[in-house]
């Protein structure tokens, strides 16, 4: 049975498939590779980035996307939990469904959609309410961020609450507490395991989300002044890729930079998927 | 704390749905239908400002579904591959292994996968800004989303089954055409429907991979360049003063999010048909 020709196609087609990941990823590192031996390590923390003057430093990128995902987490967290517990515990039993299909539709809005509405909304209003020359800023890309990755964190969270079991939340009931104390003793710690992998889930989103960043951040490379100062134009590192890939000529060194800040993206997505993987509960069905 | 709660949640509810209302306001006056079926492909250069401004979004609605079939083609057979060597073959460490494996690949942001692409396909291959890259970079793109998808719908089929099915003496391949495949061809099809809908959205690793921004309604060849949806409402969106391409820009929204739409409402569809069954 092992040698059947079922088997061999099988194993063939997993074999095209694992080859083809790694010859793409091979190549990503082999192109990035002249930069590293050029500049080193050290470039990841150098402040000037000035592709005409021979300067590849990744820190202003690096800072730029910290700080997007930074305040689209502390928006999408708190109002996206909070949008979970009302509509799994406070809201009636035949609201929950419409409000998840349509939650669920709204993660599936394409993001260079969510930058046209960030353009032509956000923007005008930051740059009245703040006195700024354009809206181009931080700020704007972690809002529209946080728009972006609101429906995963409320999904997942709503999920993990619906499938504690309607015994323990009687059970807490029964001993007399009210109904904060259930949800914090009882249900959020339960649920928090789930909460969490959605919470990574939507950070990797957040640092790989390129189109909608790339049409609010304003693209300019240089740190933060002060490093707080989060209404400047700045850029991150999917941005910096998006807007300078078309100029680059194949094969030179600013090329071979931008391969590095993928490079860069791509290890970073990886440390947060692998820890997203190491606490997970065993089988929750 | 209900209230507060409350308070949070009302605009991570509301917000989203006013944007979606949004844009059915601003592309209501845009959209008709010469507009979808109108090519585009007025002369002028880009420099005045008027190519792809013209009527007709004909060549980007063929573009991007051309390129979502071709990645669908290439995917769809090796995730179903994945997916039954997963459950016919592999070891439980091995199983593990792949599960992980799947969940980094899904993980890795997408603009990522078109920098590989840039390089292998574009450069190293010679196959130049062309239909096929970007067809094989959205294969790779929802591989892995399409992979797990396959791999949970087979594993929802009860042991039981495939053991009786074997007790009764089948073979491998009568046990996945008899058995696997009438139980599990709906959540399969479930999840080959949301990754239509992923390859439609995704803009970043076509961007400078395969699409040009105008000019083009039918590709000659499948190495050639296309014209897509989602990039046109990138350059569209960055013509600030023209209000023509503003108009555009948003019909081209509501175009896509019509599309991505559809496809995701019938996997719910089918989703609900298979929770009655």
């Amino acid at each position: 049975m092992l040698k059947s020709p079922l088997y061999l196609l099988l194993i063939s087609a997993c074999m095209v498939a694992l080859i083809s990941a790694t010859v793409l990823f091979w190549f990503l590192w082999d192109s990035s590779w002249p930069y590293w031996q050029a500049f080193g390590i050290s470039q990841l923390w150098a402040p000037e980035w000035y592709p005409y003057e021979s300067l590849y430093g990744l820190l202003p990128a690096i800072i730029g996307t910290a700080w997007a995902i930074f305040i689209a987490m502390i928006i999408a967290v708190p109002c996206g939990l909070a949008a979970a517990i009302v509509s799994s515990e406070i809201l009636p039993r035949f609201w929950q469904g419409w409000l998840r299909l349509m939650v669920e539709l709204l993660a599936g809005i394409p993001s260079v959609v969510y930058g046209l509405i960030a353009l032509w909304l956000l923007l005008p209003w930051l740059q009245n309410s703040f006195d700024l020359l354009t809206g181009h800023s931080l700020l704007a890309a972690g809002m529209i961020l946080s728009l972006m990755i609101l429906p995963t964190i409320m999904l997942m969270s709503y999920d993990a609450l619906r499938l504690i079991p309607i015994e323990q939340r009687e059970a807490g009931m029964s001993l007399g507490m009210d109904w904060n104390q259930c949800l914090l003793r009882i249900l959020l710690p339960q649920a928090w395991p789930s909460i969490r992998s959605g919470i990574l889930l939507a950070l990797g989103r957040a640092l790989g989300e390129t189109m909608a960043v790339m049409l609010v951040v304003g693209s300019m490379d240089r740190l933060p002044q002060p490093i707080y100062n989060i209404l400047e134009p700045a850029q991150t590192l999917t941005s910096r890729i998006g807007r300078e890939m078309g100029e680059a000529a194949f094969g030179s060194m600013h090329f071979s930079a931008l391969i590095a800040c993928g490079l860069v993206l791509a290890v970073m997505a990886i440390c947060l998927s692998l820890l997203a993987q190491h606490h997970k509960p065993a089988v929750t069905q | 704390m209900k209230a507060v709660l409350i308070l949070l949640a009302l605009p991570a509810i509301l917000l989203p749905l006013a944007c979606f209302v949004y844009i059915i306001i601003q592309a209501l006056p845009a959209l008709n239908w010469e507009l979808l079926m109108g090519s585009n492909t007025t002369s002028g250069s880009l420099f005045a400002g008027t190519a792809g401004t013209g009527h007709g979004l004909w060549g980007q609605i063929s573009g991007s579904l051309l390129m979502m079939l071709l990645a669908c083609f290439l995917a769809a057979p090796l995730a179903l591959s994945i997916a039954l060597f997963h459950a016919l073959w592999a070891s439980p460490y091995q199983q593990r292994m792949m599960v992980i494996l799947l969940q980094v690949l899904q993980g890795i942001p997408p603009i990522v996968y078109g920098l590989c692409g840039l390089i292998v396909l574009v450069h190293l291959l010679h196959w130049g800004i062309s239909l096929a890259a970007g067809g094989v970079i959205l294969a790779l793109v929802i591989l892995p989303l399409l992979s797990s998808n396959a791999i949970h719908a087979l594993e929802r089929i009860p042991i039981a089954q495939t053991e009786s099915a074997k007790a009764l003496g089948l073979s491998v391949g009568a046990v996945i055409v008899r058995v696997w495949l009438p139980s599990a061809w709906s959540s399969m099809l479930t999840g080959l429907l949301l990754a239509m809908a992923r390859a439609l959205s995704e803009t970043a690793p076509i961007l400078f991979t395969a699409t040009v921004f105008s000019g083009i309604t039918w590709p000659d060849s499948i190495f050639s360049p296309v014209t897509s949806l989602q990039t046109h409402i990138f350059y569209l969106a960055q013509e600030g003063s023209n209000a023509h391409a503003v108009d555009m820009a948003w019909a081209s929204a509501a175009v896509l999010l019509g599309l991505v739409l559809c496809f995701s409402l019938m996997a719910r569809l089918l989703r609900r048909y298979e929770g009655a069954l």
